[in-house]
């Protein structure tokens, strides 16, 4: 009797701690992917050739460039990861950072100082944003749908202000593009660091703080866990749907306002294919598909693996092969959600 | 009494023309007063040769429209048969090419016979339609994010083998043959043909099978079909395949009319197949929408893209034009259907 007690208590004991440790490796996989990932390339690319004369991946003119080409996504992932833990997508942001960008690098050819050509772009974004919010809240279109419609829409019009002939908004014989407009984006603040990534710091350490400690990050994953829940317990989700869309339009303009002086030019299809980053690194951190849970921190830290898979790479293979890496790193982050989002329900 | 059988007349299919139908008329309809306007405002648009291209230069499409048709009604995505198109196209020529003829390894294949060639690229399709498949139906993960993620695949795998560019010599002569010939005295590709023969099976398939009507069951209600004894995750996986499939073959069609194997052929043909289904009234709410009605969407779309041309307007605005068109489609459907109801 007395040994059979042990027993039992033994087993419940074998299954709470696997249960713990299974919580922490969701709780800390992230991190060790991330390591790996700089540690694999750190120690593959010894041998290799100099990449853009920058050395090796973990010296810091290289980790300082990693960081600089990581600026737009670290910038919009963060919403982008509150928008999913509501239950929503928005795969317009990669057309809306591109039409953001153009108009910006249109306005700074014509003239315009920095700041009012900012102002004018965050407002055009928040209209976008607004735009997706009316069709998916208001009129209740099926986000993918709606937003792949936008896509469309946002592409098209920049692709439109784009003059015929020109591949992008930049200087020409008539018109140069001011040196200036680098300054946001290339230009040394502070330990080799521009303005726009200390702007993606705050940004970020705002969204972590929203998610974690205002009513918003709750009320976001209270809509994406259960709606019906969260609304017969009077939360105006279309209000706080529409808000989210709204938060994503706005970041997307930062976004595209850093690439935009990064590049010193406005590409109308610069923004191609970030809606797939921003869900790769939401998925990689932990959110779950159909919203209710998630971090924003983690997102950041799944946005690193991209940038350090992609720039990585490109030192390693040629360059026709990133799709092909993207195409499985998304795969990959899918089973790995999969197995460990999973795990949580089922337990 | 009387109010009751009327309202039980009412219920009943029978006697009433279903959504559906009454959807395809609408859009019909709509087509027609399109068509109209096209005519009167687009020079040069009321020929017979421009009519007949109207619905000719846009059979890859349709066949596209077919798989994502009836996926959408089971309320999934297929965001990879753009993708598919191009990995069918590069390696039905990677595998026909000449074995070791040329110092450039772009010129350089398997040196497969064609039959074979074409039959190992549908099946590599049909792989891709099969990840698709086990990642939705047995992960149960949300399949734009699959499909995408599979897309990416696709092309990626099209770009490594292509180097980022295409192949294109060292072709047999068999090759180019499907894709380019025309029925005697006309100008219609046998391409054309083939697309008739699908979107017809495709309708039988929709009408008339046990298989096809279950496939509106899943999208109306995914726990009831499965409770009612229908193998959801099987039928998705067909689905999935077919669709694939349908992408493998338009695919290897394209591959031979250019006779050439590009990795960036298709980019964005996923948004159009999805963009004639929405048009022709499929609703991804589920359990909603016809092979019929896609057809006549196609048509409208090309009539738009059409007269844009013919209005001298610049490519760019085909972007736009389709985004604005699809949402007024949308919201056009929806308050005609919700007059019907009220």
């Amino acid at each position: 009797m007395n040994v059979k007690g042990a027993k039992e208590e033994s087993l419940q004991m074998r299954i709470e701690r696997s249960q713990a440790v299974r919580a922490n490796i969701k709780r800390f996989y992230i991190y060790f992917v991330l390591a790996l990932i700089v540690i694999i390339f750190s120690v593959a690319k010894l041998g290799q050739v100099e990449m853009f004369g920058r050395g090796h991946f973990l010296s810091p003119a290289s980790v300082i460039n990693l960081l600089r080409t990581a600026v737009p996504i670290m910038t919009l992932s963060g919403a982008f990861t509150l928008l999913m833990i509501s239950g929503y997508i928005d795969l317009s942001v990669g057309s809306a950072m591109s039409l953001n960008a153009v108009v910006f690098a249109l306005m700074i050819l014509n003239g315009f100082p920095f700041l009012p050509a900012l102002v004018i772009t965050l407002i055009l974004g928040i209209a976008m944003g607004a735009l997706n919010g009316l069709l998916v809240m208001k009129l209740r279109i099926t986000p993918v749908i709606a937003t792949l419609v936008t896509l469309s829409l946002f592409k098209g019009i920049a692709l439109l202000i784009v003059p015929d002939g020109l591949s992008a908004i930049k200087g020409s014989a008539e018109k140069v593009m001011p040196p200036w407009i680098n300054d946001y984006a290339r230009k040394n603040v502070l330990l080799g660091m521009p303005w726009a990534f200390f702007v993606a710091l705050a940004v970020i350490a705002i969204l972590v703080i929203v998610q974690r400690k205002t009513i918003l990050g709750k009320y976001a994953a209270a809509m994406g866990g259960n709606r019906t829940a969260a609304e017969l317990s009077g939360i105006n989700v279309v209000k706080m749907g529409w808000l989210l869309y709204i938060i994503v339009g706005f970041f997307a303009v930062l976004a595209g306002v850093a690439r935009a002086s990064y590049m010193s030019l406005g590409d109308p299809l610069s923004g191609d294919g970030m809606e797939l980053d921003n869900i790769i690194a939401v998925l990689l951190g932990g959110t779950a598909f159909s919203g209710g849970e998630g971090s924003v921190a983690k997102t950041i830290i799944g946005a690193l693996i991209i940038m350090c898979v992609t720039t990585g790479l490109m030192t390693v293979i040629p360059a026709y092969w990133q799709t092909v890496a993207k195409g499985s790193v998304l795969l990959f982050a899918v089973v790995l959600n999969h197995l460990l989002i999973r795990e949580k329900v089922k337990a | 009494m009387n109010v009751e059988t009327k309202q039980v007349r009412k219920n009943t299919v029978g006697g009433r023309m279903s959504n559906e139908s009454f959807l395809t008329l609408f859009m019909i309809g709509v087509l027609v007063v399109l068509f109209g306007i096209a005519c009167a405002i687009v020079p040069n648009f009321f020929l017979p040769q421009n009519m007949l291209n109207l619905i000719t230069n846009n059979w890859f499409i349709i066949i596209l429209g077919i798989g994502v048709t009836f996926l959408l009604i089971t309320g999934n995505f297929d965001m990879s048969v753009g993708g598919v198109i191009a990995l069918t196209g590069v390696l039905s020529v990677y595998f026909c090419q000449g074995a070791n003829v040329s110092q450039n390894a772009l010129a350089n294949g398997l040196g497969l016979p064609y039959g074979l060639a074409i039959a190992l690229a549908l099946l590599c399709a049909m792989g891709i339609g099969a990840i698709n498949a086990f990642f939705i139906a047995r992960l149960k993960v949300p399949s734009i994010i699959v499909t995408l993620g599979t897309m990416m695949l696709a092309r990626g795998i099209a770009q490594v083998i292509t180097r980022g560019a295409q192949r294109n010599t060292s072709l047999p002569d068999v090759f180019g043959v499907v894709g380019n010939i025309a029925i005697q005295g006309t100008s219609i590709k046998i391409s054309v043909v083939i697309m008739v023969v699908l979107v017809s099976a495709a309708f039988i398939f929709e009408r008339m099978t046990v298989s096809g009507r279950r496939t509106y069951l899943i999208g109306a209600n995914a726990e009831a079909a499965r409770l009612s004894g229908i193998t959801v995750g099987r039928h998705l996986t067909f689905l999935y395949l077919i669709s694939a499939l349908l992408a493998g073959i338009t695919g290897i069609l394209l591959a031979s009319e250019f006779k050439a194997g590009v990795s960036s052929r298709a980019m964005g043909y996923e948004f159009d197949a999805l963009v004639v289904s929405l048009l022709g009234g499929v609703s991804i709410a589920g359990g909603f929408g016809s092979v019929l009605g896609m057809f006549v969407g196609a048509v409208i779309l090309s009539v738009v893209t059409t007269s844009a041309t013919g209005l001298l307007l610049s490519p760019d605005w085909q972007f736009t034009l389709k985004g604005i068109v699809t949402f007024i489609a949308i919201l056009a459907q929806r308050f005609a259907l919700d007059r019907r109801k009220g």
